[in-house]
């Protein structure tokens, strides 16, 4: 699929076919595709927890279950738990100095392998360790850009996703996950048993709203041709026919059994 | 409280315009507003007080829910439903229209989903 349609078809999907198996193939594509994400310090910063439902101690999964997420957890065949490794620094300094030599960090720009060894842990690397709080927050921005490519690349296979919160303590006990590794989303993946569109695209502000030129009063104008073409391309797509939409959750509801 | 005494009560009556039930056939509504009442006779609730009991109000003043409370209310529905007797799909979806009556009145809650592929009590 075209890269703009898949993000245009991009929705966050409720309603899985909880009887329909997800192929690993098709996880393995997610995976790789978060595994090629753009990243700070070449750092590994989401650690994956890949669980087939079906596979899972029937008991863990009800622990699993709050009163949040328990249909959910039942419709999704596949729960990837996704966490931000917090030691991402270890090591960056042999990363960083890979990429010198391998030339995609260059002088040009200023990069040295004389500064990786003697600079870059004292003014970059230690100030960030040495604050929980930045460490999470610039790890949780690199997380969330390899989550996305994970997510796009499931719309592409086919199938459905949907980011989520979870009863961490509970996974953390169950699946033998590290102190060092912090809760950041549970990935919910399957064939939807909804419309893959929902019914059409979420509103959204127009660009001018959020985006700015030169500085941040003056909004960004946009081109009328280029976002003719993105509709056509599949980027932008007609919104949700609430009626329709509405007809549709019924019918849902009715076949999950599910609150109406 | 009968379940034509239910219908007046301004949190079915919230329930039932909010999740469009009037659209439901006499069957649909009434079964539901029997269901309901027998959940609170169960409880001992009024239907304002399932809900009321539900949320807390914090130390600045807002609205929030209690997750203790919900969690302890998601198992009285289930035991409400297997006392009922109701099996299967039947259990799943009775249990969930009590939840109904909840969400529409601003208590973010979930019960389970039915799987027509895997063999539920």
């Amino acid at each position: 699929m075209d890269i703009k349609q898949v993000m245009g078809n991009r929705r966050s999907i409720r309603y899985f076919e909880p009887d329909k198996p997800v192929e690993r193939e098709k996880i393995q594509y997610m995976l790789e595709a978060m595994n090629r994400s753009s990243r700070a310090v070449n750092a590994d910063f989401v650690k994956t927890i890949v669980v087939f439902r079906d596979e899972l101690d029937p008991e863990v999964l009800e622990q699993l279950k709050t009163p949040t997420t328990t249909a959910e957890i039942d419709m999704a065949p596949v729960h990837m738990f996704c966490y931000l490794d917090l030691t991402y620094t270890e090591g960056a300094q042999g990363r960083l100095k890979e990429l010198v030599q391998l030339g995609a960090l260059n002088a040009s720009h200023g990069w040295s392998e004389a500064y990786v060894d003697e600079v870059v842990w004292a003014t970059v690397l230690k100030p960030i360790a040495s604050d929980p709080g930045i460490l999470a927050y610039i790890g949780a921005i690199d997380a969330g850009v390899a989550i996305n490519q994970g997510m796009l690349a499931a719309v592409d296979a086919g199938l459905g996703v949907c980011l989520h919160a979870f009863n961490t303590e509970v996974a953390k006990t169950a699946l033998g996950v590290p102190d060092h590794w912090l809760p950041l989303h549970l990935l919910l993946v399957g064939y939807p048993a909804e419309d893959p569109l929902t019914g059409g695209q979420r509103p959204r502000r127009p660009l001018s709203t959020q985006c700015f030129v030169g500085n941040a009063s003056t909004p960004w104008e946009e081109i009328p041709e280029v976002t003719e073409q993105l509709k056509k391309d599949g980027l932008i797509q007609e919104g949700i026919d609430a009626e329709k939409r509405r007809a549709e959750v019924r019918q849902l509801a009715q076949r999950f059994g599910l609150p109406e | 409280m009968t379940p034509t005494e239910l219908a007046e009560n301004p949190a079915v009556r919230r329930w039932f315009t909010s999740a469009n039930l009037h659209e439901l056939d006499e069957e649909g509504k009434t079964h539901r507003l029997a269901l309901l009442a027998d959940f609170c006779a169960q409880t001992g609730r009024q239907p304002e007080e399932l809900v009321s009991g539900l949320l807390r109000t914090t130390k600045d003043g807002d609205t929030a829910i209690s997750a203790k409370r919900r969690t302890l209310m998601n198992a009285t529905i289930d035991e409400f439903v297997e006392k009922s007797g109701f099996t299967g799909k039947d259990a799943v979806v009775n249990g969930n229209i009590i939840r109904s009556f909840l969400v529409h009145n601003g208590i973010f809650i979930q019960g389970r989903a039915w799987r027509a592929g895997l063999n539920q009590s």
